[in-house]
């Protein structure tokens, strides 16, 4: 439940999903994750006017899709940039960083102007754009977003595809 | 707040909220997602500008990463999973990492084999293989 202010207006059930969409959708709270898209309205209570200034509050019961990773979730994400602390992969909107600790130990890091981390024999490069299957070792949230930090060093974990290879 | 120390989805203490939530799977959030971009390009003449960045991400992510991308799939997909007892949770990650063998699920999913559930090597193996038929029969 969402306690939610708006101003005037006679429409005013459309005004307030549509302020509601546009206040809460792409935001994130600890508890929740990133509320990523509003599905439906359950209901809308009574309205309560604030005293002195006008505005009112109305609690609104809504269904959303959100998206939350936790500790210990295995997923798969999408290799943004690598450097030698590591990598950085996106899975929608939430970073994840693997630190070079969290690689497994036969992969090393070459520089270039396409930095990746590769497997002494060649066989497996992680570089940007990759596909990994990863597992979240711990979150941080703060206002706007979650940050988390992610291992590879673990079964069935890994690179899935590199864009070279599928090219 | 001591619950948030403890969470760890491989021991599927993911707070009860969201024990008792609906999960969704990638494919089934892509979906929505692109549903309801459908409805917010006949609404707006500028979807781009209504669409937050958090929703552009996301159905980029769910959309690159669907293993079954036709909606009658994603449905024997759930109904496939959902006859094994799994927990929410469990259901949508095995469906969206498509586990290839009863040792990767395990690996991937730990919490699949404890629980004490009937849910042994050759059962977990059946429903791998019943998800791969719906894959190559898309």
């Amino acid at each position: 439940m969402q306690l939610h202010p708006r101003h005037f207006g006679r429409d005013l059930r459309d005004k307030l999903v549509s302020k509601l969409m546009k206040d809460v959708e792409g935001t994130c709270s600890g508890r929740h994750g990133f509320i990523v898209a509003i599905t439906g309205i359950e209901n809308v209570g009574k309205g309560l006017i604030r005293d002195g200034t006008g505005f009112v509050t109305f609690p609104i019961k809504y269904q959303c899709v959100v998206f939350r990773p936790f500790k210990g979730e295995i997923l798969e994400a999408v290799v943004t940039m690598v450097n030698k602390m590591g990598f950085f992969a996106e899975a929608g909107p939430v970073q994840i960083f693997v630190s070079n600790h969290l690689i497994p130990d036969d992969m090393e890091f070459q520089s270039g102007d396409m930095p990746n981390y590769t497997t002494s024999d060649g066989s497996v490069k992680i570089q940007k754009d990759s596909e990994v299957r990863l597992k979240i070792i711990g979150t941080r949230v703060d206002a706007t977003e979650i940050f988390c930090i992610g291992t590879i060093k673990d079964d069935f974990l890994g690179v899935i595809s590199d864009p070279n290879a599928t090219a | 707040m001591s619950a948030e120390e403890e969470e760890n989805a491989a021991e599927l203490k993911i707070g009860d909220e969201f024990l008792k939530a609906k999960c969704l799977m990638n494919c089934e959030v892509s979906l929505i997602l692109e549903h309801k971009y459908e409805q917010m390009q006949q609404m707006a003449e500028d979807p781009m500008n209504q669409m937050s960045q958090v929703f552009e991400k996301s159905l980029q992510y769910v959309k690159r990463f669907s293993r079954y991308k036709n909606p009658d799939s994603v449905r024997q997909v759930r109904e496939i999973l959902s006859r094994y007892q799994l927990a929410e949770f469990e259901l949508c990650v095995l469906g969206n990492l498509c586990p290839e063998t009863a040792e990767e699920a395990i690996a991937m999913v730990p919490s699949i084999k404890n629980r004490g559930r009937e849910l042994d090597e050759e059962a977990i193996d059946k429903m791998l293989n019943d998800l791969s038929l719906v894959k190559k029969f898309e």
